[in-house]
This record gives C-alpha cells, structure tokens and sequence, in this order.
C-alpha cells in the first residue's frame, strides 16, 4: 500500500459485531479493511468506511449523497454476480472525530480482484469462464436499468470458489476494491471514445450500458491476449489511438492471438459508435458459447415489461375507445386492426406478436404482450407464444381472477402457491415467503414460461408426439412422470387433446 | 472530441463573435494568404502557406511554412513566456493550454489563438496513475480561470449552499488586488473559456439568440462544486498566495 488511506482506522478498532483487521484497499472517499466477528454469520466481511461525519457542511452533503446513492443501490440490486451487502453501520465514537459518524458498509469479502490475478498470471486458463462471469454480473445490473460505469479489472473481484463477482457498480465514491465512483470519473482504457471528452452537464457525464459494452470488449482482450486492444504505451497514447479509431482514420488492429469467435465479440463490443455495439443480451450469449459455460438463467422480465405494459394499457384503452366509436369488427379481421387506417402506426397489443400467435382467435389483446415476451425470454424453441396462450385458455380460460382454494389453485395460469414459490423470481432463486394469491398475470405468465423452460430440456428426446403439448402436460403433472410414461399419461389426455386444439388455433399459418 | 480550438484573427465579417474552429486528434489547419489555406489571412505580408497547425492528442504543434519569418508562440497568461519557431521548421511541439501565433506581416502583428483545453494536470488528491479511476476534468489551479472559477463558487463554499453568485464585476473587484488587469470582459472571457474547458453542455436556453450568461455562471459553479473542483482550500487562490497573482 503505497497510498495513504482516506480513512485510517486502527487494527481492532471495534464496530458494530465487527473487529477491524487488515485494510484491503483505499480510494479518495473512503477505505475497506477486512472485518471479523466472533459469532453470527458470515464471520468474515469486508468493512466500506465512509466518512460521513466530519467535514464542512458542503462537503458533508456531498458526502451523503454518495454515501446513499451507494447503499441503495445495494439494497435494491442483490444479484448472484455482483458483491452483495450484509448491513450498514454507524460510527459513534466521539473519542474519535475522524471517525465519528462515519458509515460502514458490510460487504462480501472476496478473495481477491482480477487485476491482481493478471498481475500474477497473465492468460489465465479460467480467463473464459471468468469473462462470461463478468457478463452475467454485468447483464444483471443492466437488466436492472444501472449502468457499470467504470467496469475494469479491479473492479471484478474474485471469490474464494474462483468466481467473479462485480463490484463497484455505484458510480458514487472513488475506491480501488470494494468501490464506485461519481458519473465524471473514468478510467481512459476502459472509457469509450463517444465519451473521451464528452459534454458534461451538471448532473455528470451522460453514459449509456454500450459504454459497459466497450470496457468489457477491453477487458476480454486484456484477459485473453494480456495487451490492450488499441496500441501505445502509455494511457494517453492508448486514448488518442482509441480517438484516431473512432474518427475513422485508423482501423482496430486486434491480437492475432485470439481465437475467431473471441475476435466477432470484442470487435462487437468495440465499435466506433455506441449504437453498433452489441447489447448485454446478445453478447452474453455469445460469450457463454464462447466460453464453453452453461448457460445463465434468463432475464427478468418484470422491468422491461414495466415500461411496455404501460403502453400496452394505453393503447389497450385507445382501442376500447375505439369500440365505443362502432369498429366493432377488428377481432375478426384476419389481418387484426391494421387494417384500420386511423389505427396509429405503432403495434397495438391487439396485434403484439401476431407472427407467432394470431390475433382473430380470442386471445385477450392485454395479455399479448406478456405472453410473447415470456415466451421470448425462454430460449427452448418449444417455449412459444402459442403454446403459452393455449395453456392459459386450458387452465383458465383468461380468467384473471380464477381462484380454485379446493386445489389450491389462482390466476390465469393456475398457479398452487408452493409451486409458484420456485418460479416467482426472475433471477430463479425462491421466494423467501410463500406467495399469497390473488397472482396477477404479470406475475402469472412470466413464471409459468419460466417453468416451462425449465421443463423442456428435462423431458425424454425419444418421446412420441408433439414436444409442446409434452411441455404442457409436464406442467399439469411434472416431468418425471411424462418420462415415465413415455407420453402424455392417460389421466390427462383429454388436457393434451385441448392444448394440441388451441395449438393449433393460436398458431398462425406457416409459423410452425 | 476535439480537443485543440484554433480562434483565427478576427475579420470584419465577425467581429462580434470570433470564429472558433475545432480540431481533432491528428487533424491539421492551414493558415495562409492563399485560397487553400483553412485559414485566410488576406495580408499582403503573410505568406501563401505561412504555417500548419497539427493537433497532437492534448497538445498541437506548429509548421512554419514561410521561408523567411520566424513565428513566435506567447503564453498570453505566462509573463512573456513564448517559443521561437523558425522558417522551415516543423511540427514544433507547443507546451502552453493558452497560446498566441504572431506572426510579423509587414510592420503589423497578426494573432491566431490556440486553445489546448484538453492538457493534464493532476489531482489535488495526488493519487492518479495510469489505470486509476481518473477525473473527467483537468484544471490548472495556477490559471486565471481557475481564479475566476474560485471567485464565482466562493459565497457557496463558505459555507452558504444557496448564496447568490456574485456578479461579473464583483468578480473584477475580487480578482483585482492580485490581477491588475482583471476587467469585466477578461473575467467573461474567462467564463467562456470555462465553459468550453468544462464542455459544459449547452442548456436548452442556448438555442435562444441572445447570451445567458446567468444560466452559465449557475451551470458552472454547480459543476465545479458537484465535482469537487474548487474546494475550501482553493480559496487561497483569491488572497494571492496561490498562482493566479501575477
């Protein structure tokens, strides 16, 4: 440790159920020491001081704001990639003015961070995996609408199982470990050329997840081939040469090192403008085939819905009013309302996904959206729209409020609470309490295409008939007993002869 | 991402606002009495091609193309700190953010400005290196606008979150002890310069005709102080035990 701390705080000093061991690591804001206790769980962390306590009132509120744009953003983000927080503390000791009133944050303690691994092992053979690690973490915070920021090998921190984990992701205070930073901090490596020198207004630098994209195309080619992807010695040559490539005067020149695959993904990463870039999605799943690794559950649909079902509502109000005004024929248009040449050229839910499930057989225009874009996040080729929407109408007829307490059955997808427990959650991990009806269809759909998906990979190669109505009929019973008995077993034929009719119904012509 | 700014000799079609031209990293301007040149300079003592200006990543160098007259490069802010470049020679790297071109046109002296906003300087905080998580701003806290940056902020760091900012002339009357020449239009400039060196981005207000230069002031010192820019122990700057007295 070269640098002095920010905050120095004595081995043993005692906070909280923690006592102060070996720093980690500093930044200008506030510094990290390894924290122990002797009861309780986990007996280790790592302790985030942050001095909130001293200093002039202006400093004081700036402060503040870092600090708790820091702690929400870990409350609100816990994510199986990204550092997690166990608790925040408060200093109160004022013995000590420096410390007083200081906040601490109880962080995961990692292992170590991926700079010091290259620093000790340049190539490292897990390089791969740990990128498609990196990925997720990243995938999940910009899923989560937030952007990394300052994405960089010390930032992506490793755990004792070898795993990565992101750090950092706060944008609010500057630290090399367990950290963040304001929006107008950067590292130059790592910052795209859109924002070199970009405008900044009083709220801070504006950054886009693309820019997460290009820091993460760098640091594949730093893991993979040890060298930084644009040539020059020192950051600022390795800048004007990122400016001079962005301009269009100089070509990217990548390793020849790289494997082909590697080479397609960190030139999609770095394009010389932000919207060519690839997005998370896509490249996660390209990393992932990369790499070798399985793949990661899928992506919540819940917020990305948020903004969609809005519109959905909208428009779904727009063409009730619609009906009012006596066009009263457009269910049964087989082209859906496009016909109407007053209707917006926007796609109303009416016709949301008409390509994959038809729009003049009664499925109900609100749930449109929801059931293409559940579908859609399932990458089994089984899991369709059709197939959901057949489901729904085999359960529940679209019945919303469907409540059967005999079975133990709710919603529009006839969810049993214990059940809907394991597949509630976006990220695939379970409810911490049993869910209680009544179960919205936004909540509904998205988990029963979840369970779908994971049906789908479970179920026998071999077994006769159509896969979708199989799916289906592993979701009424499960999948061992489909495979057990070859097919759809005889107790619920008559569900499958259902789901195979609405099927058929639903799927529009050649889509199948 | 520009990050030279050329501001050739005024003509008298602009006068009142002067033309900024902005170069990028590896772009070259050519200034000359000729009608190739990017910069005319329709003097009969000028050279057709009388020099090239090159942006270099942060700094920029100067080509003199004459054959006869050498170039002098001022520090307009470095009490007559200036480099010499003579007939000939080529891209001669220049050190100052602020420069002034003279160049000797038969009895008169022509000046282009350069601004090289982008140049380095290092924290307050001291601890950058290389793959450290940086400032996206760099001041020089030995420049004028530096002082002036600190003037405008001053009523808000002493504590008074809400304080009005102080006028362009209370400014001048703040500065002048220790900047004898401080005038309402040298402390504006300064402002404007700010602006541009903080790519502070223009507000919706500036697609109105006429300057808001209130809202620039707000904008600023909101900025530097978010940013940590000018802090409590910067103030030093304005009893003049810091660089800007001169």
């Amino acid at each position: 440790m070269t640098e002095p701390y920010a905050v120095p705080v004595p081995r043993g000093y005692r906070v909280g159920g923690w006592e102060v061991r070996e720093p980690i690591a500093t930044g200008a804001f506030g510094s990290v020491y390894e924290g122990r206790r002797r009861d309780g769980q986990p007996a280790t962390a790592a302790l985030k001081f942050l001095p909130t306590g001293t200093g002039t009132p202006r400093r004081l509120t700036h402060l503040r704001e870092l600090v708790e744009r820091e702690v929400q953003l870990y409350r609100r983000l816990r994510r199986p990639r990204l550092i997690r927080m166990y608790d925040t503390l408060v200093v109160d000791d004022p013995e000590r003015p420096e410390l007083d009133g200081a906040t601490v944050l109880v962080l995961e303690k990692a292992q170590t961070s991926l700079s010091a691994l290259l620093a000790t092992q340049p190539r490292p053979p897990s390089g791969p995996a740990l990128l498609a690690q990196i990925c997720e973490g990243l995938a999940q915070l910009h899923r989560a609408n937030w952007v990394h920021g300052d994405l960089k090998p010390a930032n992506v921190l490793l755990m004792e199982d070898g795993s990565a984990r992101l750090a950092d992701f706060n944008m609010a205070a500057e630290l090399e470990g367990t950290h963040a930073y304001t929006p107008a901090f950067s590292t130059p490596d790592y910052t795209p050329p859109e924002l070199l020198w970009a405008e900044i207004g009083e709220r801070g630098r504006r950054i886009r997840p693309s820019a997460d994209v290009w820091a993460f195309g760098v640091l594949a080619h730093l893991v993979l081939t040890d060298t930084f992807p644009l040539p020059g010695g020192t950051p600022t040559a390795r800048r004007d040469a990122a400016a001079a490539y962005a301009r269009g005067t100089d070509d990217l020149r990548l390793s020849p090192e790289l494997p082909d695959d590697w080479r397609e993904i960190i030139r999609d990463c770095l394009t010389r403008t932000h919207a060519e870039r690839v997005t998370v999605e896509p490249l996660l799943r390209r990393v992932e085939t990369a790499a070798g690794t399985a793949r990661s559950p899928r992506p919540s649909l819940a917020r990305r819905l948020r903004r969609t079902t809005i519109t959905a509502a909208v428009l779904a109000a727009g063409a009730l009013a619609a009906l009012g005004y006596g066009i009263s024929d457009w269910t049964s248009d087989d082209n859906g309302p496009a016909g109407d040449a007053s209707a917006p050229a926007t796609v109303s839910p009416a016709t949301y996904g008409a390509a994959e499930l038809r729009t003049d057989k009664g499925v109900p225009a609100p749930y449109r959206v929801l059931i293409v874009e559940s579908a859609h996040d399932c990458a089994q080729e089984d899991v369709t729209p059709a197939l959901i929407a057949a489901m729904l109408k085999a359960e529940s007829n679209f019945d919303p409020d469907l409540s059967d307490p005999a079975n133990d059955e709710y919603g529009i997808a006839r969810w049993t609470p214990r059940v809907l427990r394991y597949w509630m959650n976006a990220d695939g991990t379970p409810a911490d309490t049993m869910p209680q009806p009544p179960f919205p269809p936004a909540e509904s759909i998205p988990a029963m295409a979840r369970y779908l998906c994971w049906i789908a990979p479970r179920l026998d190669a071999g077994l006769p008939g159509d896969r979708r109505v199989l799916i289906a009929a592993a979701y009424r019973t499960s999948y061992d007993k489909v495979n057990d008995a070859g097919g759809v077993p005889a107790k619920y034929r008559d569900y499958a002869a259902r789901i195979a009719q609405y099927l058929k119904e639903y799927t529009p012509p050649g889509a199948m | 991402m520009y990050s030279i700014i050329v501001v050739p000799p005024p003509t008298t079609e602009d006068r009142t606002t002067p033309q900024q031209l902005r170069l990028a990293p590896g772009e070259r301007l050519t200034f000359g009495r000729g009608a190739a040149c990017a910069v005319r300079i329709p003097h009969e003592g000028v050279s057709r091609r009388a020099g090239e200006i090159t942006a270099q990543g942060a700094f920029w160098a100067l080509s003199n193309l004459s054959g006869r007259q050498t170039y002098v490069v001022e520090n307009p802010e470095g009490a007559g700190e200036h480099i010499k470049v003579g007939p000939g020679r080529l891209e001669a790297p220049v050190p100052f953010e602020f420069s002034r071109i003279v160049l000797p046109a038969a009895g008169d002296l022509i000046a282009i400005d350069v601004w090289a906003p982008r140049h380095d300087y290092l924290r307050a905080d001291g601890d950058m290196e290389g793959t450290t998580t940086a400032p996206a701003f760099s001041v020089d806290r030995t420049k004028r606008y530096f002082a002036v940056l600190a003037a405008l902020c001053e009523p808000r760091l002493r504590g008074e979150p809400h304080a009005p900012l102080p006028t362009v002339d209370q400014v001048v009357e703040r500065l002048r002890p220790h900047w004898a020449a401080a005038s309402r239009t040298s402390v504006q400039w300064n402002i404007d310069y700010l602006a541009v060196k903080l790519r502070l981005k223009p507000g919706p207000e500036e697609a109105d005709p006429g300057p808001r230069l209130n809202g620039k002031k707000e904008s600023l010192v909101s900025l530097a102080l978010r940013f940590d820019l000018v802090r409590e122990e910067d103030l030093v700057v304005l009893t003049g035990s810091g660089g800007a007295a001169r």
